[in-house]
């Protein structure tokens, strides 16, 4: 494996061996100081990507859809780059990565960048590797990245804010596309997708959520609710355009400062994780401290107070 | 906690043989054994296949053939990866393949070679043991 400075310059040279490298030690090593050091050192080369994300619940086609918008997207030389979340068997914690088989033919024609990340390995960190494996395609020249995510809990609404326009997907016949609107997803979503318009009940959808936004209070941008078809390619124009409008919209009103805020607040986390990996393997009076809880000489609330005390000497460079 | 990311492997049918249960049969035993199971998908060529593994950065490309081909097909896989210069995705077979052409394959670098009907625990060791390897490749002079 390369060392970290030839890393980076891989990436800054678009080298997709050493983009698809980069992502690894990301998602294997979350909170490595290796992580967070190459990611500062493309930091200067990111900032011009215009990052979609794709959510909505299981089944409704998003996967699908991003392999029939790449032709519309990848136009004039843009570079385009999908990341896709799966969602990981509860039980073996493995996956299958079944995002990438719905699309792998648009991708091959088009020499799109593909990468499947699982939600297992990340546990909590998912908005941390997904933000990082963003800013390496970023660095690496993607114009347009793609992240598509399964709209399900908390986790996913977080990792969808790392993008800049939200396209939230629904389908007829699922029967929960007022749930899913009322779970959070409303208020994040910039453009409202129904797929599958080729099936009975789309137009139907349609007009339950445009109700639903009619009595919500929209701000300057009015979320338009687009029905396609990624199977026919119906409407897909339509949709191209919106997510067209939103990224000029978006360049023009973009509050830096909440994702400055959510950036901070990513890499923070990091850091403190690693801080507290070092502590755990390696500083004595972490293991004095456990000794003292499994003894029953300290409860875990005073445990945890004191190892916060050793943590923040730490961070704070005394040891 | 820490470095926990699990096992990741392509499979690959590189050719037409018309028998793609077996390979969700191996997909839902890889991901039930803890692993990151991608497929590519029907027909992949060579040249997809390797870029799958190279994007996705997998530990092991689990390649599989009933048609005859995989001297062919394997190599290719096996040649296009040492082109990129990686050492550290490792490939393991499987398929009807006859016994003369086993040490061919492994003196490629790939390994396994299981017949039908070999048990599933055996291919799961075996891809556990390579993913091993190629994970300590990588991990390596960092
Ligand atoms: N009828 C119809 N089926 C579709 C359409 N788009 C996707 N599908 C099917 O819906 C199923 C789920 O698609 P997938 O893209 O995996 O959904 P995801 O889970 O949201 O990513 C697949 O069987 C697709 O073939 C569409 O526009 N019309
Ligand atoms: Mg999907």
């Amino acid at each position: 494996m390369s060392d970290t400075e030839t890393l980076v310059r891989g990436i800054l040279d678009g080298d997709r061996i050493s983009v698809s490298r980069a992502i690894s030690v990301i998602e294997n090593d979350l909170y490595s100081d290796r992580a967070l050091r190459i990611l500062e050192g493309i930091n200067p080369r990111t900032g011009n990507a215009h990052v979609i994300g794709i959510t909505g619940p299981p089944g409704v086609g998003k996967s699908t859809l991003i392999g029939a918008m790449v032709p519309r997207i990848a136009v004039d030389d843009r570079k385009v780059a999908v990341v896709a979340i799966d969602a990981s068997s509860p039980f073996s914690k493995g996956s299958i990565l079944g995002n990438r088989i719905r699309m792998q033919e648009s991708l091959t024609r088009h020499g799109i960048f593909m990468r499947s990340l699982s939600s297992r390995g990340l546990s909590g960190g998912l908005s941390f590797s997904a933000l990082g494996t963003i800013k390496i395609l970023d660095a690496a020249g993607f114009d347009t990245i793609i992240l598509e995510t399964v709209g399900s809990g908390q986790a996913d609404l977080d990792v969808m804010l790392l993008a800049s326009t939200i396209v939230v997907v629904l389908a007829p016949g699922l029967g929960d596309e007022i749930q899913a609107i009322k779970a959070g997803i409303m208020e994040i979503a910039h453009i409202f997708v129904v797929n599958k318009l080729d099936r009975e009940g789309a137009f139907q959808a349609i007009k339950d959520i445009e109700d639903v936004l009619a009595t919500a209070s929209q701000g300057e941008w009015k979320v338009p609710v687009i029905g396609v078809s990624a199977s026919n390619g119906d409407g897909l124009d339509d949709l191209n355009s919106a997510i067209g409008k939103h990224a000029e919209y978006q360049a023009r009103h973009r509050d830096r400062r909440s994702s400055v805020r959510m950036e901070l607040n990513l890499i923070v986390e990091s850091e403190i994780m690693k801080a507290l990996r070092n502590a755990i393997e390696e500083d004595s009076r972490v293991t004095g401290i456990i000794d003292d809880v499994s003894s029953g000489a300290r409860d875990p609330f005073q445990g945890s107070r004191m190892i916060m005390g050793a943590l923040s000497q730490r961070i704070a460079g005394k040891k | 906690m820490f470095k926990d990311k699990p096992v990741k492997v392509l499979l690959a049918k590189p050719g037409i043989d018309g028998h793609d249960r077996g390979m969700f049969v191996l997909a839902r035993a890889f991901r039930d054994a803890g692993m990151d199971v991608l497929y590519a998908g029907l027909l992949p060529t060579p040249q997809e296949v390797v870029d799958t593994a190279v994007n996705e950065d997998v530990d092991v490309i689990a390649l599989s053939l009933l048609n005859g081909a995989h001297l062919t097909a394997f190599k290719k896989v096996s040649d296009l990866l040492r082109k990129k210069g990686i050492d550290d995705i490792a490939i393991v077979g499987g398929g009807t393949i006859p016994d003369t052409d086993k040490p061919k394959l492994e003196k490629l670098g790939i390994s396994g070679n299981y017949g039908p009907g070999t048990p599933l625990s055996v291919i799961i060791d075996h891809v556990t043991k390579r993913a091993t390897e190629s994970r300590k490749k990588k991990m390596g002079s960092g």
